[in-house]
């Protein structure tokens, strides 16, 4: 034993949807995310457009990073820390929004109402050329369509065994993962998922980002004023009322918390029985937390500056 | 001692018989492996010394107890001559107990048994296992060079390379020349495999048989060596292998990594001045780089040496050093080494063996590859039209 796990390639949304832990036994036992679409994630490699890194407590000498990093389909939370000091060095390199590369140990946050976040811890980061970017991104779009494939085919021939499936080229811990997918997840939406890959070939092709004209970049993102549907006027009354409200319910949740922070999907929730919408709520958060007056210091975690 | 039987009939014993009447052998073989032991009698406490082994002629593999030896070593390789061991059965398979009646010792490999290909089963590269013997292979030769080494005192040429099948690539020394050259294609018996630090080799020595034959059925011998990038988890599985070509990314750099120094004796890494074998010596400056490729699948550890180190870092050793007595902090080169090499989606093709860690490659080939991203939109997007 004592095989490196390999960094499997995918996207932030299979990221997403990979809530299903597996804690392993004894000392230094690995824990895994199995997600719907055929993976099982210790740890992976992801491409994407990384933003600016933000340190995590107020210490004068913080010495835990997080930053988001951004790819076609969504964001996730890349944090370092000083047991990933190479790692936090390239987090906290200059450059936001850069296009990067990012090897990390996935990390599953549960939140008290059960709703999941996953993140990644950082083991290596860097900052490449677009094209590079894009290529690592199109080797994750191929993987991941492999994997799909497989369990496709498990899917019309339940019965295939493993010496099948390896002859046909798939790796053992694949099948192991399709197999899993099929049996955590059986309602998963498997065509839904392959269809909305699409947008990751457009930017493979280089139809969507910063270096062409047209298509908003980062596309879809959250959390982002630019991509996000419009929330009134900045500064007008309206709009200041709705941080009024999103800043309380913060305030509330971080209160009513034994750790002294407010959940963000409770907020979220709570933001949307007051008629503001998840996509708006967002768009909210990221000007505050860009502002100052928001800190998200643990991924999923809210807090006052 | 030797005792007459008759021919075609097995003579009545009496039970107490079986204890003296052992049918006794003369064989020739060469020690495969030996290992000297000491057991404690049960009744007196007496301690007695044996050294237990494999003894090979090329036909089989026998393992053999040789109670008493003589005080030298015994080591692999020694061919032996052995009048009236006994043979004794254990779990189905004979073995050879060497005892104060056996007239044994040292012969020369002449005196081996010449072994024709027929008669000996056919093995595929794929199905050789270390210790193996007693096969005979079909095979091309992909690349062959000499080398000279020395073995104890003496200095003699080792003929190094590849051979392969249909199945696989196998390495291979041969101890005497047998003219071969690249494309060649052969009948091999009386080789032998071993493995050296996880790596399978084939063993060609004096008593092995060599014929040309006709290539039908057998690759050509640059096939091999040309093929496609296979995934790391297929090597993962194999255990290694030949000329293996892989890619994928540069994921993490391992120590040493970067500035190392190295015994002028033997080359191994200099820790503190010293070296593992030959002591205090004056280190000698070297570069290398152990990096971990990643291809999705599995991961492997590529030790790069000081030519391709350089080529990825983008400076050479004069200019590292340089930069060390400017620096004196010998783990901001290394970092600086990271910061050049993870990330980048390299193509390596060299010898992997696996080990308690994993995989490790010694390269041969390093390059850096590039998508074409064109390409890769239109293969992703016929996929995601097609389905499949």
């Amino acid at each position: 034993m004592g095989l490196r796990e390999p960094a499997w390639r995918t996207t932030t949304r299979e990221l997403a949807a990979a809530q299903s832990e597996e804690r392993g036994r004894g000392e230094r036992a690995a824990t895994y995310l199995w997600s719907p679409y055929g993976g099982r994630f210790n740890r992976v490699a992801i491409a994407g457009i990384l933003g600016p890194a933000e340190a995590v407590g107020r210490t004068e000498a913080p010495s835990f990073w997080k930053a988001r990093l951004t790819d076609p389909f969504g964001t996730i939370g890349v944090t370092a820390g000083g047991f990933q000091p190479r790692a936090m060095v390239q987090l906290r390199a200059a450059a936001p929004d850069r296009p990067a590369l990012v090897v990390g140990k996935v990390h599953l946050f549960r939140a008290p109402d059960g709703t999941g976040i996953v993140s990644l811890r950082a083991e290596a980061v860097r900052s490449v050329a677009e094209a590079v970017e894009r290529s690592a991104l199109a080797e994750a779009l191929r993987q991941t369509l492999d994997r799909l494939d497989l369990l496709e085919r498990l899917e019309h021939e339940p019965a295939a065994t493993e010496a099948s499936l390896r002859e046909a080229g798939y790796p053992r811990a694949w099948i192991t993962a399709a197999r899993e997918a099929r049996r955590r997840f059986p309602d998963a939406d498997r065509a839904g998922f392959r269809a909305g890959l699409r947008a990751g070939i457009a930017r493979v092709a280089g139809r969507l980002g910063p270096a062409t004209d047209g298509a908003p970049w980062p596309p879809g993102v959250t959390r982002t004023v630019d991509a996000a549907p419009p929330v009134g006027e900045p500064g007008g009354p309206a709009d200041r009322a709705e941080e009024a409200a999103l800043l309380a319910l913060v305030d509330e949740g971080a209160e009513g918390s034994p750790d002294g922070y407010a959940d963000v999907r409770e907020v979220l929730r709570r933001l949307l029985d007051r008629g503001i919408g998840a996509e708006r709520a967002e768009a909210l958060l990221g000007r505050l937390e860009e502002g100052g007056a928001l800190q998200e210091p643990i991924v999923g975690k809210l807090r006052r500056a | 001692m030797e005792e007459e039987r008759p021919e075609g009939e097995l003579p009545e014993l009496r039970l107490r018989e079986l204890v003296s009447l052992p049918p006794r052998v003369h064989v020739v073989g060469r020690v495969v492996r030996a290992r000297r032991k000491e057991v404690v009698r049960r009744s007196d406490g007496g301690r007695r010394t044996l050294l237990a082994g494999l003894l090979s002629d090329g036909t089989a593999s026998v393992r053999f107890t040789w109670w008493d030896p003589p005080r030298e070593e015994i080591e692999a390789g020694t061919v032996l001559r052995a009048v009236g061991a006994e043979v004794r059965e254990f779990r189905g398979a004979p073995e050879l107990v060497f005892s104060w009646k056996t007239r044994i010792g040292p012969a020369g490999p002449a005196e081996l048994p010449q072994i024709d290909g027929e008669e000996i089963p056919r093995r595929t590269v794929r199905e050789l296992v270390d210790g193996e013997e007693g096969f005979r292979l079909e095979v091309r030769v992909v690349r062959v060079a000499s080398k000279p080494v020395s073995v104890g005192e003496e200095r003699r040429i080792v003929h190094e390379g590849l051979l392969a099948d249909r199945t696989g690539l196998v390495a291979f020394t041969a101890w005497s020349d047998f003219h071969l050259s690249a494309g060649e294609a052969l009948r091999i018996a009386g080789a032998y495999v071993r493995s050296f630090r996880g790596r399978r080799q084939l063993v060609l020595d004096e008593r092995a048989v060599l014929r040309r034959i006709a290539p039908e059925g057998l690759p050509e011998a640059a096939e091999w060596l040309r093929r496609a990038p296979r995934p790391i988890a297929d090597l993962e599985e194999d255990g290694g292998g030949e000329a293996a070509a892989v890619e994928g990314l540069v994921v993490a750099l391992l120590p040493p990594s970067g500035l190392v120094y190295r015994c002028p004796e033997c080359r191994r890494s200099v820790l503190n001045g010293l070296c593992r074998v030959h002591g205090t010596v004056a280190g000698v400056p070297d570069l290398r780089a152990r990096l971990v490729l990643d291809d999705g699948t599995g991961a492997l550890t590529v030790n790069a040496d000081r030519a391709a180190t350089e080529r990825l870092w983008g400076i050479d050793l004069p200019t590292v050093r340089e930069r060390l007595r400017e620096t004196p902090d010998p783990s901001r080169l290394e970092e600086e080494l990271a910061a050049a090499v993870i990330g980048r989606r390299l193509a390596v093709r060299g010898a992997a063996v696996r080990d308690d860690f994993g995989l490790t490659l010694t390269p041969e080939t390093i390059e850096a590859t590039e998508v074409d991203l064109e390409t890769a939109a239109e293969e992703l997007a016929a996929r995601l039209d097609g389905g499949r």
